[in-house]
């Protein structure tokens, strides 16, 4: 039997799609059975097991006979048969006119989903043409179903109007429904096999307006954006507006403050031409006044009144020089016509010498002037190279400001090597560099473009030293707020002032010269309640060491070594015990300090004494102190007692053994005993009460030796030579510089050979037989001394540095001085024939009579061409010249153009005559050029010329 | 007057021409040249340089009065003066030379009649200081004393 399925139904019921089928055989047309089988959503296959269900009559529909005779499948719109009979689209196949295939989908579904659209106020109705409505969304209406037509049928108050809706094309009608307008669309629609219409009404200007409605948010959205551009441009643009009105102001206000300030300095440069002249005048008419004044002197009864006052008068026109030169040289530096002037000078000797100019102006007052050698390097340095006579200018001027303004307490001047590395140069100099923009921080408006290119010709040199200066003095000072302006030409600190004269251009000067000296110059702040002013102010100069150590080279190497300076001589620190015992009792605060800094720093023990009760307990003390060691080694006590007593023969083997440094130390442990030295400054208590603290100390030392120096003030000498031991020295203030070094060399560390008994053994023996170290400004006394010391102390086989190079810088002045007399007795060219070229009568006759008075046997031509002549004839007289000394500027032949010919025409010869130019420039380099072999500046000087011909000849 | 008397002014007087400036080191170099020899030599140079000045002022006016001032020449004529000064030390007379020469460089004709000026008066205060120098030397020479040698610290 056949079973088959007959019909086969699938529906969705609910979410569950089921498959719903019977099997149908006719034969058992009357009983179906029908089953239920969930199906797959996704496959379509059935799964689960079939559920029997209840029976479906739908054999007898008629949609299942019209599917049972269609071949091709019947749509239709049924009720279905589950769950109540909804409607459903149910699509039918026969199965081969046996049983029919039919499946159903809710039309509740679709109703539910077209409901669901959001049409913006339209709305929808739908009806199948067989008349089943499936929605009805249009307000007042419904369909119509006329002569197989379907009409929608539109119901208004007041009248009834009915639009065809079947046509296959769509119409679109206009209606209006309560003052809206609505386009309605009508057409016919197939859903799922079913034939149905549907109308469409959408409101006439609804999707329109929402999209209009939409427009508007973003024109809003579309000008708020621009405000919020526009708003930042006119912002920007304005602010740009009002930058540039502002920066043309300030244009405008730089071009005329420009005009304005190259105004100013037209000014003030015609002001200072202008001055330079009247300076010029004046100084004429000054220099015209002091003449009559001395030629009135020189008529005028002697020691009458009228000569008083006219020495007044000639004091006054001297003030008002120095005043005028004042001027006239701030006139030339501003002019920048002020140049250095190199020259090789020592410079402790300089710093000395001004200090020690100083110290009697300040002596008057009351107030000391010392000079701190802080820690030695200038006298390392010694020699140097740079402008003597500037650097002593700006010195003083700041000394005597310092000593001017002080009323009481000291002046201390100190100077010391700055430390100085070449990066740091470099650094200094890029930044000099820019110091035209830059405004820096001793600015000085006045000085000229040329200062800077000396300032920085000044630090390329690599062999330059920076010197540091500082004057440091305990008057008023200078209020903070006027520090700055002292250094401004013509400013003067009133306040203090008072009383005082001066242009007020003094520190200017300073300051242009330190400048031009590649230095800078401000003021040292002081802490607080230290009084008085402290200036600082830093030079370069080029170092020329190798001098310095051959001034000592004379004697010995090591002595040269060891007395070069100080410092060098203590390369073993002596041990205290054994070392020398310097006590010093001064009265000077300041002075005492940097004497005993500087002694200490040597590595010398120093006892201070700064009150004369203080005095005597020192004294014992150190006695006591030295007994005791004297005690624990009788070794150099009785070394000692011999000392006293017998000669120096002990002495000399050791003096010998000096020589080398390594055994000094322990030689003078063995045999030596301490030294002590007193430096007593007698204005600090009477002194034959100091004399008596003395002797008593000496009476209690057994052996040692005691050497005292008494400081004597120049101007009211107080001391009683007659009183003093053989021993002791007087030594005039200040008590600094090269005394102090003096002293120090009289220590046994440092080099005195003449200690203790051996120097009074000596001296005894010497018409000086107190050593004077009085140091007065005559030279003849110092000669005097000089001379007699050198004598002694040569007898020793070496002498003292100090007095070998002073000696070496007289022999020099002398010879220098005396150089016609010296001459006259050596006559160094006697024989030697000389041409001197000349057109210059006067000129002329000064260098015949010079070279004549040499020695030499002298010819004289007028130029060139007769000079030539001259060397010819003698060339072919076999009668050379010895020199030529030849001028270069002559008319018809120069010079350099005769030197030329001369050359040539003695090649032939085979010699070459020597020729010195004489030229009134300072450089030689033409000179050297045109063949010349020396040049010498005009005027001619004697110790020049015989240079110049001693170096050719070694040259020779 | 008497002998040490003018001796002694002499002294002072020519330490006075140095203090001044009018005089420096070259002079005293000169004054070493003369001799029993040359018994007039400072005198003999001096005067050659006073006939020697009155020529090149006489020069540096007219060259300076000129429409068109030929500075080359005026700078020779500068520099042979300034030559001639510090050939016997007249120092005040160098240094305004050195002055003159400087406008001559840059061709400043007022600044170079100003300094011809200046040179002028310098040549002739100094040579009143010479002349009196001379005079006190031919008192001294004239009360049959001998001229004190000078001796300052050069």
């Amino acid at each position: 039997m056949l079973i088959e399925f007959d019909f086969h139904q699938c529906n969705i019921d609910g979410n569950q799609t089921l498959s719903t089928y019977a099997n149908s055989s006719f034969s058992s047309r009357k009983k179906h059975v029908w089953y239920k089988q969930p199906v797959d959503n996704q496959t379509g296959k059935l799964y689960g097991e079939p559920v029997r269900s209840h029976s479906f009559n739908v054999v007898n529909t008629s949609w299942f006979q019209v599917a049972l005779n269609h071949s091709s499948g019947y749509s239709s719109l049924e009720n279905g048969w589950n769950n109540g009979g909804e409607p459903l689209f149910l699509t039918s196949v026969s199965l081969l006119g046996k049983g029919v295939i039919a499946m159903g989908v809710p039309v509740k579904r679709l109703t539910d989903r077209l409901g669901g659209i959001n049409l913006y106020g339209g709305s929808l109705s739908l009806i199948t043409m067989d008349g089943k409505l499936l929605l009805n969304g249009i307000p007042n209406t419904k369909f119509i179903y006329v002569n197989g037509t379907i009409f929608l049928q539109f119901m208004w108050p007041n009248g009834v109007k009915n639009f065809p809706c079947s046509n296959d094309t769509p119409e679109t009608y206009k209606v209006d429904t309560d003052g809206k307008e609505y386009n309605v669309r009508c057409s016919t629609v197939e859903i799922s096999g079913v034939q149905s219409v549907y109308a469409l009404a959408l409101p006439h200007e609804g999707i329109a307006s929402f999209v209009y409605s939409k427009i508007n948010y973003s024109h809003i959205a579309l000008v708020v954006t621009m405000v919020l551009l526009v708003i930042p441009l006119v912002f920007f643009v304005s602010s740009m507006i009002t930058n540039a009105q502002r920066e043309i102001c300030l244009h405008d206000k730089l071009i005329k403050q420009m005009e304005a300030t190259q105004q100013a300095e037209r000014k003030s440069m015609n002001k200072s031409l202008a001055l330079v002249g009247a300076s010029h005048d004046i100084r004429a008419a000054l220099a015209g006044i002091t003449g009559f004044i001395d030629l009135c002197l020189a008529n005028a009864a002697p020691g009458s009144d009228f000569e008083t006052y006219l020495k007044q008068m000639s004091l006054c026109a001297q003030d008002l020089l120095g005043l005028l030169n004042s001027i006239l040289d701030t006139s030339k530096i501003e002019a920048g016509m002020m140049n250095l002037e190199e020259q090789e000078f020592n410079l402790a000797d300089l710093i000395e010498h001004v200090v020690d100019l100083y110290h009697p102006v300040g002596m008057i007052k009351g107030v000391d002037v010392v000079l701190d050698p802080c820690d030695g390097s200038i006298i390392k340095l010694s020699q140097a190279k740079g402008d003597r006579g500037k650097l002593k200018q700006i010195l003083s001027n700041i000394l005597s400001n310092a000593v001017k303004f002080t009323v009481e307490g000291h002046v201390c001047v100190r100077a010391w090597v700055g430390k100085h590395d070449f990066e740091t140069e470099i650094l200094a100099s890029t930044r000099k560099g820019l110091g035209k923009y830059v405004p820096r921080l001793f600015s000085d408006k006045n000085e000229g473009n040329g200062d800077v290119k000396a300032e920085s010709a000044v630090r390329q040199n690599r062999d330059l030293v920076e010197i540091v200066f500082e004057v440091d003095d305990t008057g008023k000072g200078i209020p903070k707020e006027k520090q700055k302006s002292v250094f401004e030409n013509y400013v003067q600190v009133k306040e203090t002032a008072a009383g005082q004269v001066g242009t007020g251009l003094g520190l200017g000067i300073v300051q242009s010269l330190v400048h031009l000296m590649g230095g800078e110059i401000g003021i040292v702040d002081k802490e607080f309640g230290e009084k008085g002013t402290c200036f600082r102010f830093t030079v370069f100069l080029t170092a020329c060491e190798t001098q310095g150590a051959a001034m000592y080279g004379g004697t010995n190497s090591s002595f040269a070594i060891r007395n070069s300076s100080p410092k060098l001589g203590i390369r073993t620190p002596s041990p205290n015990l054994d070392g020398s015992q310097v006590v010093l009792f001064m009265r000077n605060i300041e002075r005492r300090r940097v004497s005993q800094k500087f002694l200490e720093s040597l590595g010398i023990s120093v006892l201070v004494v700064d009150h004369c009760h203080h005095f005597p307990s020192a004294l014992k003390k150190i006695q006591s102190k030295l007994n005791s060691l004297l005690n624990s080694s009788r070794r150099s006590d009785m070394s000692c007692r011999s000392d006293i007593s017998s000669s120096s023969s002990k002495e000399m083997p050791l003096s010998a053994m000096e020589g080398t440094e390594h055994k000094l130390p322990f030689n003078r442990r063995k045999d030596t005993p301490s030294f002590n030295l007193l430096v007593i400054d007698v204005n600090a208590e009477s002194f034959s009460e100091l004399w008596r603290t003395v002797a008593e100390f000496r009476r209690g030392l057994h052996s040692t030796c005691c050497k005292v120096i008494w400081l004597d003030k120049p101007t009211s000498p107080c001391i009683d030579p007659k009183r003093l031991d053989s021993r002791d020295e007087i030594l005039l203030q200040p008590f600094h510089g090269s005394r102090l070094h003096r002293v120090i060399k009289l220590l046994s560390e440092f080099g005195n050979l003449s200690q203790g008994i051996s120097s009074s053994s000596e001296s005894s023996k010497h018409p000086y037989g107190k050593t004077r170290l009085r140091h007065t400004q005559g030279n003849d006394e110092i000669q005097g001394y000089v001379s007699s010391s050198n004598e002694r102390y040569s007898k020793q086989g070496s002498s003292s540095p100090t007095l070998e190079r002073t000696r070496g810088r007289l022999k020099s002045k002398r010879k220098n001085k005396d150089g016609a007399e010296s001459s006259n007795g050596e006559k160094p060219l006697i024989g030697k024939r000389i041409l001197i070229a000349e057109d210059n009568k006067m000129l002329s006759i000064l260098a015949i009579t010079t070279a004549t008075q040499l020695g030499a046997d002298v010819e004289h031509c007028e130029n060139g061409n007769e000079a030539l002549e001259l060397v010819c004839d003698g060339l072919k007289a076999q009668r050379n010249y010895d020199y030529i000394l030849m001028d270069c500027q002559m008319l018809p032949m120069n010079g350099y153009e005769a030197t030329r010919r001369i050359r040539i025409e003695e090649e032939r010869y085979g010699v070459r005559i020597p020729i010195i130019a004489l030229t009134a420039h300072t450089s030689g380099t033409e000179a050297m050029e045109a063949g010349m072999d020396a040049h010498l500046n005009k005027p001619l000087k004697t110790n020049e010329l015989m240079e110049v011909i001693e170096s050719i000849e070694t040259k020779e | 007057m008497e002998l040490v008397q003018i001796q002694r002014r002499l002294v002072d007087y020519t330490k006075s021409l140095f203090m001044e400036g009018f005089l420096d080191a070259q002079f005293l170099q000169l004054q070493q040249l003369q001799d029993d020899s040359n018994p007039d030599f400072v005198f003999e140079v001096v005067s050659l340089f006073f006939e020697d000045f009155e020529k090149l002022l006489n020069e540096l006016t007219i060259a300076l009065d000129q429409p068109n001032v030929d500075f080359k020449k005026l700078d020779s004529h500068v520099h042979q003066l300034k030559g001639s000064s510090s050939s016997i030390g007249a120092q005040r007379v160098k240094n305004a030379c050195i002055a003159f020469r400087n406008y001559c460089d840059v061709q400043n004709i007022e600044g170079c009649l100003t300094c011809l000026q200046q040179v002028k008066q310098e040549c002739y205060l100094v040579k009143n200081k010479f002349e009196t120098l001379f005079r006190l030397e031919q008192q001294i020479m004239a009360s049959g004393g001998s001229v004190p040698t000078i001796e300052l610290g050069f």
